[in-house]
């Protein structure tokens, strides 16, 4: 064990340091304003650092591994945390009964991240526990972070209630693994994995105590309330950063571990994918609260996820990256405005909007942009990520799905344009007032926007991703 | 692979049974003398008052998730301070400064803990 040994863990090491940190300052200090930009510094610190230095290797007899795809998946995560955070400055800082909370809030932000990052760089069921725990626990208390408020109190217990049922069934699964097994490290379970009866068990366990993360559909029921209760920039943070992580980890689980039940879990994912993206829409639709409506569209977009798995091809797995990367992007996008304009007015729902861009230009650009995206319209990102994903699933012969997965593109593109026309047709006698936000709010929406717009037209980084993942 | 298991199931199978026996031997045969104070709630002697659902100040469970919290870490120290004398040189440094590490991290949250006044009981 040296020092060299220990770098392959520095975006960890960095997370919990920086989280240590804040809560020094925060202790410090009584201005607790101050503690905001500090954190950003640094937290702007790890991300360059996570592009800039790469690292492969594994730790602690293979129960911690980093490959370089491990790398940017965690880069994908850290990004979409710093836009988080530059865009809950808004909420945070703005509020004065959130001040004394800022160092609260970005500590269990931050740990919950750690806990991400641990979990998909495990090697080993109990690591791969552990960092699911860390992740999770830190996200209930986000959820229920407004305590006076009964909604987001509910919302809480909600959530904790489903994530103790669904770590209850994959610990389930994970010991019926070790019983047959004797082992629960990856590297050993690659060699003996093999279909029998009970270790189809047991896997299934562990496939639905993932689902339950990526809230496919029928492990989605908590999604809506729990997304509707927590504040704007926690239901950002699940839906796209605690999805991606969850999406990654099974990603790993599934092409290493479990790559010779192949043919188990691509029947599942196929019916998974199709109950996901047709429920998801059919519940989208109706949604007239601009919040429960984003939690629905999540739920459809996951839908399509299961689509580039299919195969079990490296070329699959990388599209899967690059349609998160940019699901990350757009879906931030939107969720900002949503934000912005909540801690501004208090205004959630879809009639709200209308007449939008006659007063703020440059937020219903950047929410149109997202939303295009979203839906997968040509010029901008989205579109790409889609297109690759239903050329993985044609590429394998599953032109039924396809067909289906067609559908369901077309009909979101129902709903999504149904929220544009809001924005930019619509009349509206008292439309929401000139919103001027803050620096942090700009910076966030416009790192999203850089990304919606540029990661679709260059593609040179869809062949990075794709030279990483051959060694996955 | 299902006759693998009829042992466990002859297991669960008599466990039932011998509780179920012992219970209904006891009362069937045991003497039943009942008077007031044998049929009232086992209060260890006191006269039971109100009724056991009440709720409870937030500050017991305060108190109870922070004691579980440091003694965990003291838990985790123990097998590290047995082993710390047989270490080669080196990896006692090592471990030393991963224990320190620890250590800071856990204080830096115990001064939260007393700055944000968790333990005060008024």
């Amino acid at each position: 064990m040296t020092i060299d040994q220990f770098l392959l863990m520095k975006n960890e090491i960095l997370l919990i340091a920086i989280a240590v940190i804040v809560l020094i300052i925060d202790l410090m200090t009584d201005n607790k304003k101050i503690l905001f930009p500090v954190m950003i510094i640094l937290f702007i610190f790890t991300t360059v650092i996570g592009f800039i230095y790469q690292t492969d290797g594994e730790l602690f007899g293979g129960m911690y591994r980093s490959t370089p795809l491990i790398n940017m998946m965690k880069n994908i995560l850290n990004t979409g945390v710093l836009i988080i955070l530059l865009q809950s400055a808004g909420w945070l800082i703005n509020k004065a009964e959130n001040h004394e909370n800022i160092g609260g809030f970005c500590f269990i932000l931050i740990s919950s991240l750690a806990g991400m990052c641990f979990m998909i760089s495990s090697g080993d069921f109990l690591m791969f526990y552990l960092g699911l725990e860390l992740a999770t626990i830190p996200i209930a208390a986000l959820v229920a972070y407004e305590k006076m408020k009964f909604l987001s109190a509910e919302a809480g217990t909600k959530f904790i209630l489903s994530a103790v049922l669904s770590s209850g069934i994959l610990l389930y699964g994970i010991s019926i693994l070790y019983g047959t097994n004797g082992s629960i490290l990856f590297k050993d379970l690659n060699n003996s994995v093999e279909i029998t009866n009970l270790q189809a068990l047991a896997f299934i366990f562990i496939l639905s105590g993932i689902a339950f993360k990526i809230s496919l559909v029928p492990f989605h029921l908590w999604t809506a309330d729990v997304y509707e209760g927590a504040p704007v920039n926690i239901t950002s943070f699940l839906s796209s950063i605690s999805k991606a992580a969850s999406v990654f980890i099974l990603l790993i689980l599934l092409f290493t571990v479990f790559i010779n039940f192949s043919e188990i879990w691509n029947e599942l994912l196929v019916y998974l994918s199709i109950l996901t993206m047709t429920i998801g829409n059919l519940f989208a639709i109706r949604q007239q609260n601009l919040k429960r409506f984003l939690a629905f569209s999540s739920i459809a977009q996951a839908g399509f996820i299961p689509l580039g798995f299919i195969g079990g091809t490296s070329l699959g797995a990388s599209t899967v990256l690059y349609f998160l990367l940019i699901y990350v992007f757009s879906n931030l996008g939107a969720f900002g405005v949503v934000s912005v304009v909540t801690s501004a007015t208090g205004k959630e729902s879809m009639n709200d909007y209308n007449g939008f861009y006659k007063t703020n230009r440059g937020l219903s650009i950047v929410m149109m942009l997202s939303l295009f995206s979203l839906a997968g319209i040509p010029p901008v990102a989205g579109f790409f990520s889609k297109f690759f994903l239903f050329t993985i699933a044609a590429k394998q012969g599953y032109y039924f799905l396809l067909f289906i997965a067609v559908i369901n593109a077309t009909i979101s593109l129902y709903y999504y344009l149904l929220v544009v026309k809001a924005m930019f047709i619509n009349e509206n006698e008292q439309p929401i007032e000139k919103i001027t936000s803050d620096v942090y709010a700009k910076l966030g929406l416009a790192i999203c926007v850089l990304g919606i717009v540029f990661t679709g037209l260059f593609g040179i980084i869809f062949d990075y991703i794709n030279t990483l993942s051959k060694g996955i | 692979m299902i006759d693998s298991y009829i042992p466990i199931f002859i297991i669960f199978v008599f466990a039932v049974g011998f509780g179920i026996v012992m219970v209904k031997f006891s009362s069937l045969f045991g003497p039943s003398r009942p008077n007031k104070e044998k049929l009232s709630t086992y209060e260890s002697g006191i006269d039971p008052v109100g009724t056991a659902h009440e709720r409870f100040s937030i500050k017991f469970y305060m108190v109870a998730v922070l004691f579980i919290l440091f003694d965990i870490e003291v838990v985790f120290l123990y097998p590290w301070a047995a082993a710390f004398l047989n270490f080669e040189p080196v990896k006692m440094v090592y471990s030393f400064i991963s224990v320190i590490v620890f250590i800071i991290i856990l204080l830096v949250g115990y001064l939260y803990v007393i700055k944000k006044g968790a333990l005060k009981w008024d």
